[in-house]
């Protein structure tokens, strides 16, 4: 576990980051200003520029750099009422804006140089409050739509606001009205069916229950409006609430709240957003992979009929260059397929601002969530298993971290408590996720009372300790999360199922943070294969410290319990020899493979030796022999019946039959660490 | 419910399946072994670009497993998310059985057998077993792994 806030690390990335999105909010506030001049609104600007100075915050936040943080908050407040007033900026506003951007930058550039960083500018911090006060109408007036009155009433401030800002960024705003009956009932199509699968194509702002004269064939004389904000179109819209287009009414803004009329030639509407996109199902990029992999074993093949040919006598040399070109083209289809199947970080958390404002009503805790992502991209896979654990670190942190208002208050701290999440890409294959609060910290004390072990003295013990199955982060169960599941599932789908790290650090009274490291891909890996006890295997090359030969005949014999007597309990410990090897000057257990996969074992004591290295312990495995190193498409095991230790998932090297992806690392882990579940 | 149902044998004794559950049949030689499964699993094969875990139904009705022969084959089974293929000694006909000519298992034929033989018919002079796959699969998950 390393420490993942290496505070010059942290620097550097703030720095890096922010002038990017300085240099962005820049331009947009060039390109507003004419328009502005003219009066006219530049929402799709106002957007970009609020999203960049709300990152620029949140990061200056976290690294502590205070003068940033102001001047980048009264900027985002002038630039989120501007944002409400359907993009329109006030007079004069462009100006102190790009004053704004220059004060943060000259921060910024400060810190880069390691010299201090001034003070907020005042006058400049005092101008952009003052622009918001004459803002005029302000958010409230701006909210008027199409929306029936009876609909209109039941929507809070926050969801009009909600609804008239979507549609203000150029989303439709549509009631879809839904009638259950007992017909759809029966194909499976009730509210919650619909309110699911309408989430995927729509922003839901609020479902609305409505009675309705009972007809023959509605159930219990109940409608629902779904309010919703959209970018699709009516028929995936259709599709999805299972309705016909009577049921869909548009909502407009309306009245003199209207948007004023957009000139933004860089404003998409409806056909242009979606240009230049496709939506791909994961399945077919998952096909393009298995048609990649193919033509890697292919290559694989040419390559070796190429060298039988050379031992042959033929002159080959022309047929190698075409292979070595052939090698490239493959890497870059590989690389653009790897790209295609890249998610953004950003969307993957799309969905924890809403979590985290449900959590916090439902708490009477307050929490400002950060999230700051950067370009961040993740492979669709990995993405899609990480997310559950995010969500429980967020959860965690609103739920358990963070105190309510009084208490931090009480506590000297603000009431409204922080939640941030962040991610950094750390190489070409690594990326680390971070999950923080301001709260509490973890209680090292109770954590170990309940784990019935002792106070641990570091972060790496007490996590270890929070991470045992049934150990909750409070005493008491919580309808949002505590049910004792938890940290110990974030560490096995971290740890476990994407070979990643989790780390904490938590600070008694000022919070805790956690990071968790991930493969930004599982899918391609490069890998050994090679044959054991007569089968052929796989092994990610990233796991694999070293292959030696080993001689069997000239290890050192530990005791071999297979020759004790039978009613030594443990079974499983007793059926294999501990053997070891001398390396380096650390005692290397050899562990016989084929053994532990129930194998046929062979005679030549000459092996070669797989060396892994788990929690800095190394372990030997024996194999038969390597054939080679090449890169594979890795699919996951996804059934009960298949799915065991050691064994991460399949891939085909082109024989047509699955081959078994090892993790070495899990298998030599769970021989020492514990009996249960024996292999074979 | 189909009428149609493949007949298949696993030992000496023929069972049927419905068809609704049956998504396609494969010959069999051979499934790449996954150490540490229970003995029932027969291990993975690909089927069409798809990676299928195979029960030997041998196993599961208490018989000793043998190697693939020319008549083996995989009736490839959807059971909500799940795909799993189920290895019978051959399958070759498919039979239209209407469902009211299905009788419930005797008692003591449905205990013995978990309920995995859900219902028994009389087609001309045989009587045939009607497997419950959905049982047979989601009987393996209930002893997990």
């Amino acid at each position: 576990m390393s420490d993942g806030f290496e505070a010059a690390e942290f620097i550097a990335g703030f720095i890096a980051e922010s002038q990017e999105h300085l240099a962005s909010a820049n331009g947009h506030l060039l390109s507003a200003e004419e328009a502005v001049a003219k009066g006219k609104a530049t929402p799709r600007q106002v957007r970009e520029l609020f999203r960049s100075l709300h990152t620029i915050k949140g990061l200056a936040a976290m690294v502590g750099i205070e003068p940033i943080v102001d001047v980048a908050h009264a900027m985002e407040s002038v630039l989120r009422e501007a944002d409400r007033a359907a993009g329109r900026l006030p007079a004069g506003s462009v100006e102190l804006l790009l004053n704004g951007v220059r004060a943060i930058e000259h921060r910024v550039q400060a810190l880069a140089e390691r010299e201090p960083v001034a003070a907020a500018p005042s006058k400049l911090v005092d101008a952009l409050n003052a622009l918001r006060q004459e803002g005029g109408d302000g958010p409230a007036a701006a909210l008027a739509t199409s929306l029936a009155p009876e609909l209109w009433a039941k929507l809070s401030p926050g969801e009009r606001g909600q609804l008239v800002q979507g549609i203000t960024e150029g989303r439709r705003g549509v009631v879809v009205e839904f009638v259950p009956t007992t017909a759809r009932a029966s194909e499976g199509i009730n509210i919650t069916s619909v309110r699911e699968r309408a989430a995927t194509v729509a922003e839901i702002v609020k479902v609305v229950p409505q009675s309705r004269q009972t007809t023959g064939e509605s159930t219990g004389g109940l409608s629902f409006a779904l309010i919703v904000l959209t970018s699709g179109s009516d028929s995936a819209l259709m599709e999805a609430t299972a309705t016909t287009p009577e049921a869909l009414t548009s909502i407009a803004l309306t009245g003199l709240n209207a948007a004023p009329p957009v000139v933004d030639e860089g404003l998409p509407d409806d056909a242009i957003l979606h240009r230049g996109v496709v939506r791909v199902e994961v399945s077919r990029l998952d096909e393009a992979l298995e048609r990649l992999s193919a033509l890697v074993v292919t290559q694989f093949r040419i390559t070796r009929t190429a060298a039988a040919m050379r031992t042959q006598g033929a002159d080959v040399r022309a047929l190698y260059q075409v292979i070595a070109e052939n090698g490239r083209n493959l890497r870059d289809l590989r690389a653009s397929i790897m790209r295609a199947r890249m998610v953004s970080v950003a969307e993957l958390l799309e969905r924890i601002p809403l979590i985290v404002r449900g959590l916090s009503r439902a708490t009477g805790k307050e929490a400002r969530l950060s999230i700051t992502t950067g370009r961040a991209e993740l492979d669709k896979a990995v993405a899609e298993r990480i997310f559950p654990a995010v969500v429980h670190l967020v959860r965690n942190a609103v739920d358990h971290a963070l105190e309510l208002p009084a208490e931090r208050r009480a506590a000297g701290k603000p009431s409204t408590g922080l939640v941030s999440v962040a991610c950094q890409q750390l190489s070409d294959s690594q990326l680390e996720l971070t999950v923080s609060d301001d709260g509490r910290g973890v209680d090292a004390v109770a954590v170990a009372r309940r784990a019935g072990a002792a106070v641990p003295t570091t972060d790496e013990g007490l996590l270890e300790l929070l991470t045992r199955p049934g150990v909750s982060t409070k005493a008491e169960i919580t309808t949002t999360s505590g049910r004792g599941v938890g940290m110990d599932v974030v560490k096995r789908i971290a740890v476990d199922e994407l070979r990643g790290a989790l780390s904490m650090r938590t600070v008694k009274g000022q919070g805790t943070t956690f990071s968790l490291r991930l493969p930004l891909s599982i899918t391609i890996v490069d890998a050994f294969s090679f044959v054991c006890g007569g089968e052929t295997f796989v092994v990610p090359v990233a796991m694999v410290e070293e292959i030696q030969e080993i001689d069997l005949a000239q290890t050192i014999r530990g005791p071999d319990r297979r020759k004790a007597p039978r009613d030594v309990p443990d079974r499983r410990r007793a059926s294999r020899a501990t053997d070891m090897i001398h390396r380096r000057g650390e005692a290397v257990p050899v562990l016989r493979l084929e053994e532990i996969l129930g194998l046929v074992a062979t005679d030549d004591p000459r092996r070669k030796a797989i060396i892994v290295r788990r929690n800095g312990d190394p372990f030997a495995f024996t194999v038969d022999r390597m054939l080679g190193q090449q890169e594979v498409v890795v699919r996951p095991i996804d059934d009960q019946l298949v799915r065991v230790h050691g064994v991460s998932g399949t891939t085909d090297l082109g024989d047509g039959r699955p081959t078994l992806v090892l993790d070495l690392v899990a298998l030599g882990g769970r021989l020492v660490s514990d009996s249960a579940g024996a292999l074979a | 419910m189909s009428d149609l149902h493949v007949l298949c044998k696993i030992g000496d004794v023929e069972y049927v399946l419905s068809t609704d559950d049956v998504v396609q049949m494969e010959s069999f030689v051979g499934a790449t072994k996954v150490p540490g499964a229970r003995a029932e699993v027969a291990g993975l094969v690909q089927i069409r670009g798809r990676v299928v875990p195979v029960l030997d139904m041998r196993v599961v009705f208490g018989l000793p497993a043998v190697a693939p022969t020319i008549d083996s084959r995989v009736l490839v089974m959807k059971h909500a998310e799940r795909t799993v293929g189920l290895l019978v000694d051959s399958a070759r006909e498919v039979l239209r059985i209407p469902a009211e000519n299905f009788q419930p298992p005797p008692p003591v034929v449905s205990r013995q057998t978990e309920g995995l033989v859900k219902a028994v018919v009389q087609v001309r002079d045989r009587l045939l077993m009607l497997i419950d796959s959905t049982k047979v699969i989601s009987e393996e998950d209930e002893h997990g792994p």
